[in-house]
């Protein structure tokens, strides 16, 4: 299950790259991934009433294994794993949407390939951007900074007086 | 958006234990040569009758080297989405090979029959036949045949069972099969003998 799954994002990753909206695929996939089950059910509400997907993948839970470098530059090595849900759909004759989101909420993946599904279509398009990810983009980026800021204001500086000088 | 993956049909619907009832139904055809064991639905919209398309789901994974017969982009993307399986380069480097006219397929020793020390590493094979209840009677006698079993396969060539007859004699080595048609598969393991009947 772990490496299939590593597989997968590999095979998805490659297939999207060569479509042109591969930049754009990525930003809104993982906007989505990064917001709550809560935000996008509140979303979706606003969709309802489609034809009901068909599960290419029905979502399942797997582990991927985490890799990083020390300082950002080191040999790469496994931090550890990390549980993973996907899940693949379609809606009629349209586009694969894709969900990957950390942990093991079905339904949240579900939700993003959902999402990823439409925001693929040219029509539904323009509206999911304006009504889901703009705003959960702005969000994001405020509790991002908001974070930050609070993490900036309890740095604390060290320093020593040099000793042994006159 | 690429055509192959707008194509990708879906694979096990419940895919634990759709896994586990195919596999349990292969491992009865391999140790009941020559019987048919059901396997499965068809899948909607995949151009692979309902036996083959479990198997492959449920045996292949990114381990597995996968060699088609007629090489489909639409197939292989398939599989390669639902269980990672690569496509091998060529009959010699497949754990599996789908053949679906078994006519104009290459002969069995061109696949992989593993070596002396270990002969797991040899290739099965799944054959998609006309019938499994048609064509030339053989007679099938090995481990898990109690006595002889009759057995009619159709759309085989004509040296087929002479091929078999190598095949059987490099034990432990040699290939194994499994035969499908539509959702039904018949198992074909390296330790049976055939021996055509009278009047053929």
């Amino acid at each position: 299950m772990k490496k299939t799954l590593a597989t997968d994002l590999d095979i998805c990753m490659t297939n999207a790259e060569k479509s042109t909206g591969y930049e754009a695929r990525k930003r809104w996939l993982a906007v989505l991934a990064r917001a709550s089950r809560q935000e996008l059910e509140g979303a979706w509400a606003a969709f309802e009433g489609l034809v009901a997907p068909e599960y290419v993948r029905p979502a399942e839970s797997g582990m991927v294994m985490l890799r990083g470098r020390v300082g950002g530059t080191g040999d790469a090595f496994n931090v550890g794993e990390a549980s993973v849900t996907r899940c693949a759909l379609r809606f009629g004759t349209g586009a694969l949407g894709v969900g990957y989101t950390l942990g093991r909420d079905r339904r949240k993946a579900e939700l993003i390939a959902m999402f990823d599904a439409l925001l693929q279509d040219e029509v539904p398009h323009a509206e999911v951007v304006r009504q889901v990810i703009t705003p959960l983009a702005s969000q994001q980026a405020t509790r991002r900074d908001a974070a930050s800021r609070a993490a900036a204001a309890s740095k604390v500086e060290f320093f020593t007086f040099v000793r042994g000088q006159t | 958006m690429t055509v192959a993956q707008s194509n990708i049909r879906a694979g096990f619907a419940d895919p634990v234990h759709d896994a586990q009832a195919a596999f349990r139904s292969v491992l009865d055809a391999l140790s009941r040569p020559g019987r048919r064991f059901a396997i499965g639905t068809p899948f909607k919209g995949l151009a692979l009758g309902a036996a083959m398309a479990h198997l492959l789901l449920a045996l292949t994974d990114d381990d597995t080297p996968v060699w088609w017969q007629q090489n489909d982009g639409a197939l292989t993307a398939w599989l390669r989405f639902h269980t990672g399986a690569p496509v091998a380069s060529g009959p010699d480097a497949a754990a599996f090979a789908v053949i679906v006219d078994v006519g104009t397929a290459p002969p069995l020793r061109t696949f992989a029959m593993g070596s002396v020390d270990s002969p797991e590493g040899s290739a099965t094979l799944l054959v998609e036949v006309p019938s499994l209840t048609e064509g030339h009677a053989v007679e099938w006698r090995g481990p898990g045949i109690e006595d002889m079993q009759v057995v009619r396969i159709a759309g085989l060539p004509d040296n087929f069972w002479t091929q078999w007859q190598a095949n059987h004699a490099a034990f432990p080595q040699g290939v194994d099969i499994v035969f499908t048609c539509a959702d039904a598969a018949l198992g074909l393991p390296r330790t049976t003998r055939v021996r055509r009947l009278e009047g053929l």
